[in-house]
């Protein structure tokens, strides 16, 4: 059995990190999300896998390289326009053979899932379906069931409309029939698996296999800290060996902390904070609910709650983002009372003294002056003075 | 300059000999053949790439060996292909190397009646061994054989009636694997990992036997034990992973590389670069000089590194081309630290310039990628680059290991030395490590490096021009565009210009400017305005705003002090990568190059 793993979307939503990677390549206690799904893959007994990749793909294939290190075979299927799933999924037609399980890399799921899915395959079902429970189905693809048959799929229906609470995981097995639908299925743009299966749908050809477990969505930025927060409380903390923590430092709850970072003399690293490689806590910085990638700098004095710091970021002393809920635009969507301190993009260098307000996102690249105080949007690159 | 592999054990020897060819393939690629022993011999053999090699679909012999060919004496041909054979067609030889008395060699045994097919040095191997097997044993006649020849060399023998291979060493890399299902012998390991990390380094001199139970080592006649080590690199960490070409991985592996090359070596809170070395205090504060011996872009990372040593740990430091090295001058060697930078190990002019210093007193330290190479035991101490396998022939990743780990090297001297103010030394550490987050924005920007180079192909040369630390980045710069897309590219220091090579500059020839700190960028763009009165385009890699207008393509290379120039370079290769994409070239494979040279 083969795995297509779907990983070549940009991930718009999550600018500015999905700016210089993909979203697959976001980091979850300090592994990529593909990873997490890689994993999940090769643990249910799968071991060849076919990555399917585009945006920022250099990324994706430097980290993975050819699977040894997970003991599965990747080969990879290049979608060089992000035109949806299906057609990404049409990508790796050359590279299968027989019956294969698709999934998406950017969602964590329990390996569980897959070889659930895997037992289930054979009969004379066209296509296998796992679905699963959720809050708030309105966001994903709302699944009807007649026994294992599922007769209706409705892409993200309006609260009102909805009809039931198990959504479409996007987790599926195919046969070789699958290139066909696609094939057969018009478009004009972006195509993706549901629409390919609408048809399948209709004519009863779709089992769905239920599953109830971890399935966790990174959506949205402020997605990024909760599911971080989750995993880490499910793996428990997890210390590089060539990581420095100071004696007088103190690193409580579950965390997890990358090869050689260093956390200096009175600083603090609590509950829910991955920092990635090479990054340093200046002395008595306080680094609460953080997602800090790799070798971003926080210099002392510095207080950094609810926040995402972004690759080779610094966020000057003595700067101040305070955490908690804020009302947050994404894409010209508005979103209420989200948990976010901040968000700083790759590269962004802080000065001292900064003040962030909750729900400030800086792009990549841009500057801050010392002293000056952050609310809204910082564009990628821009440099902010003190007004 | 090439590759050897041989297998003997319970599998089928044919598919391990063909795949470890196919690894060894970057040491050279003019020629290649097989030899598979299965109560006679069977020879495969040609000129062109291993992949054209036409073998069997399948043999039973569970004893063969390989060679991969890059040509010394003789053209690449079908005849001078390896395995050569003796004339009964008994044994088969692979030979890596030069036999420097081939031709007294080969006069002898020709008046003796043997005939000869090739132009090769080796070919005198299997008719020597030939002779000494009358009333003697494989490994009695190869040891018999060897002792006639002068010059570098590792052969492996295989012969039609006797069991398992026999192999000698001199001055030329081999390695013995040993695994459950059979045992190894290669030019490196990459040849075997697939298989087994169980190895063990022969030394000079030693006659190797292998059979399928087990490697027995002699020295002089005598039953030697060379100690087994584990080799830690995955054998699949040298494939492409969705890469077209390997040069391109290994440039997007540099942030990781670099990380692997810093870890642990840091110490910021203190200013200190903590490596495993152990040069004396006392000894590094009586130096009077530190010299450098190199080659190739490796000769690039000395020159930087002696900025950096002259600067930061007040010592006088030369850098040397190795071919052309000697120790003289009046050096007291007892106050000359000689360091020998080599990528694979075994360059031979390296080895040869270090073994000058040796024997002429001088303490010797090697910087290296791979454990276990011969200069790691014909020096003194060795500091480990750790960038992992490099399999493109254009060095990349390694410069950027080699020249961090040389400039944490620096730090370590001019703080043993106390000419390094700690807090200095503190500034020094931050903007090494700073580095993978540097290089992977210069990496995140690669599509504006393709449209650079697809504007720029097809000039008529490529002049690259710096200062200080951006000289060496200039000479390494078009290094690698003449490597790999064959233009004509040449490095000058931004002074010299004016001195003679401005003549060669013409609307039509795109000079690349390194502007960055710690390689004088105010002087440099005075130059730049000398090429663009000439009408030539400029490519300007710079950290500083107010370069930009004197640019027609100014690249921003981020921040970071005295590694800037470092930056740039990994700009520079994807600028001649894709210069050589844009036309097609055997980017892995250029052609007349190889990857460690182990000729002079």
């Amino acid at each position: 059995m083969q795995a297509v793993i779907l990983a070549a979307g940009e991930g718009r939503r999550l600018e500015p990190l999905t700016d210089v990677r993909p979203k697959p390549m976001l980091p979850i206690a300090n592994r990529p999300l593909l990873e997490h799904v890689v994993e999940a893959v090769a643990d249910a007994g799968i071991e060849e896998l076919v990555l399917v990749v585009g945006y920022k793909r250099e990324r994706i294939q430097d980290y993975f390289g050819d699977g040894h290190d997970w003991g599965v075979d990747i080969e990879y299927a290049v979608q060089s326009k992000q035109l949806g799933g299906a057609h990404a999924l049409l990508q790796a037609e050359p590279l299968v053979d027989g019956e294969f399980v698709v999934l998406n890399g950017d969602r964590i799921i329990e390996s569980r899932m897959v070889s659930q899915l895997v037992e289930a395959v054979g009969g004379d079902d066209d296509v296998l379906m796992t679905v699963t429970p959720v809050d708030e189905p309105s966001n994903y693809g709302v699944v009807e069931l007649d026994g294992q048959r599922v007769v209706g799929l409705t892409e993200k229906p309006p609260a009102r409309a909805v009809t039931s609470n198990i959504i479409n995981a996007g987790v599926y097995a195919f046969g070789a029939e699958i290139f066909e639908a696609i094939r057969a299925t018009e478009t004009t743009g972006e195509l993706a698996i549901p629409a390919v299966l609408q048809p399948l749908v209709a004519d009863r050809r779709v089992r769905a296999v239920p599953f109830h477990g971890m399935w966790l969505d990174v959506s949205y930025l402020w997605d990024l800290l909760s599911v971080n927060a989750a995993v880490l409380d499910q793996q428990g903390s997890a210390v590089a060996r060539s990581a420095r923590v100071h004696d007088r430092a103190t690193v409580t709850g579950t965390v997890a902390i990358g090869a050689d970072t260093r956390i200096r003399p009175g600083a603090t690293v609590l509950q829910g904070t991955a920092l990635g490689e090479n990054v340093n806590v200046g002395a008595n910085a306080v680094v609460a609910n953080a997602v800090v990638l790799p070798d971003a700098t926080i210099e002392p004095g510095c207080v950094v709650r609810d926040c995402i710091v972004g690759e080779n970021a610094r966020i000057g002393p003595n700067t101040t983002v305070e955490g908690g809920r804020a009302d947050v635009v994404i894409d010209e969507t508005f979103y209420a009372d989200v948990r976010l301190g901040g968000v700083f993009g790759d590269n962004a260098a802080l000065g001292g003294a900064v003040t962030a307000e909750p729900g400030t996102v800086v792009g990549t690249g841009a500057t801050v002056e010392s002293g000056s105080v952050l609310a809204g949007h910082v564009g990628a690159g821009a440099e902010v003075r003190r007004g | 300059m090439c590759g050897i592999i041989g297998y003997v054990g319970e599998e089928t020897a044919l598919p391990i000999v063909a795949t470890g060819l196919k690894n060894l393939e970057y040491r050279g690629y003019d020629s290649a053949g097989v030899a598979l022993q299965d109560g006679h011999l069977d020879v495969y053999k040609e000129a062109g790439e291993i992949d054209d090699l036409v073998l069997p679909e399948s043999s039973p012999a569970t004893c063969g060996i390989g060679h991969t060919r890059w040509s010394t004496h003789g053209e690449p041909t079908d005849l001078n292909a390896h395995p050569h054979t003796d004339c009964s067609g008994e044994v088969a030889v692979v030979h890596n190397g030069i036999i420097d008395n081939y031709e007294e060699v080969r006069a002898g045994l020709e008046e003796r009646g043997h005939r000869f097919e090739s132009e090769t040095d080796t070919e005198v191997v299997p008719h020597l061994v030939e002779e000494k097997l009358e009333g003697k044993g494989l490994r009695e006649a190869v040891t018999a054989a060897v002792e006639q020849l002068e010059g570098s060399f590792a052969v492996v023998v295989v012969t039609a009636d006797h069991e398992g291979i026999v192999a000698a060493r001199r001055d030329n890399p081999l390695v013995v694997g040993t695994g459950e299902d059979g045992n190894f012998l290669a030019s490196d390991v990459t040849a075997f990992l697939a298989h087994t990390r169980q190895v063990t380094y022969p030394e000079d001199g030693d006659v190797i036997e292998v059979t399928g139970d087990g490697v027995t080592v002699y020295n002089d006649g005598e039953v030697v034990q060379r100690p087994t080590e584990t080799v830690e690199w995955e054998a699949e960490a040298a494939e492409k992973g969705g890469f077209t070409h390997y040069m391109l991985k290994e440039i997007h592996e540099q942030p990781s590389a670099l990380r692997q090359t810093l870890s642990g070596r840091i110490d910021a809170l203190h200013g200190e670069a903590a490596l495993d070395i152990s040069l004396p205090t006392e000894y590094l504060n009586s130096l009077q000089e530190v010299q450098i011996v190199a080659a190739g872009t490796s000769y690039h990372a000395g020159l930087y590194a002696a900025e950096l040593l002259e600067r930061h740990a007040d010592v006088r430091t030369t850098t040397h081309v190795a071919s052309e090295y000697e120790f003289r001058g009046g050096r007291d060697p007892w106050r000359t630290l000689v360091v020998a930078v080599s990528q694979s190990g075994e360059t031979a002019d390296t080895l040869d310039a270090i073994r000058k210093a040796g024997r002429a007193g001088a303490k010797t330290l090697a910087v290296t990628n791979t454990v276990g190479s011969t200069v790691t035991r014909e020096t003194d101490d060795t500091l480990y680059i750790r960038a992992g396998p490099e399999i493109g022939v254009a060095a990349t990743k390694t410069f950027a290991s080699q020249v961090a780990t040389l400039a944490l090297l620096a730090v370590y001297v001019g703080r043993e030395r106390g000419t390094l103010p700690s807090e200095t030394a503190s500034e020094l550490l931050g903007s090494l490590r700073g580095l993978p987050g540097a290089v992977q924005q210069i990496l995140d920007a690669e599509t504006g490096v393709r449209e650079t180079a697809r504007e720029y192909a097809d000039g008529d040369a490529f002049f690259f021009i710096g200062r200080r630390l951006g000289f060496p980045v200039a000479l390494e710069g078009a290094l690698k565009l003449k490597e790999i897309s064959y233009d004509h590219a040449e490095g000058f220091a931004a002074g010299e210009l004016k001195h003679g090579p401005l003549a060669l500059v013409t609307p039509e020839t795109p000079v690349l400017a390194v502007l960055t700190e710690g390689a004088d960028p105010r002087e440099t763009l005075n130059n730049v305005k000398e090429v663009e009165s000439r009408g030539a385009p400029v490519v300007g890699l710079t950290s500083r705003a107010d370069a930009r207008r004197f640019l027609d393509v100014a690249v921003d290379v981020p921040d970071l002090g005295v590694m800037e120039p470092l930056v740039a370079n990994v700009w520079l290769q994807l600028f001649a990568y894709h210069v050589a994409n844009e036309k097609g070239r055997n980017i892995d494979k250029p052609r007349n190059l190889a990857k460690s040279v182990t000729v002079k």
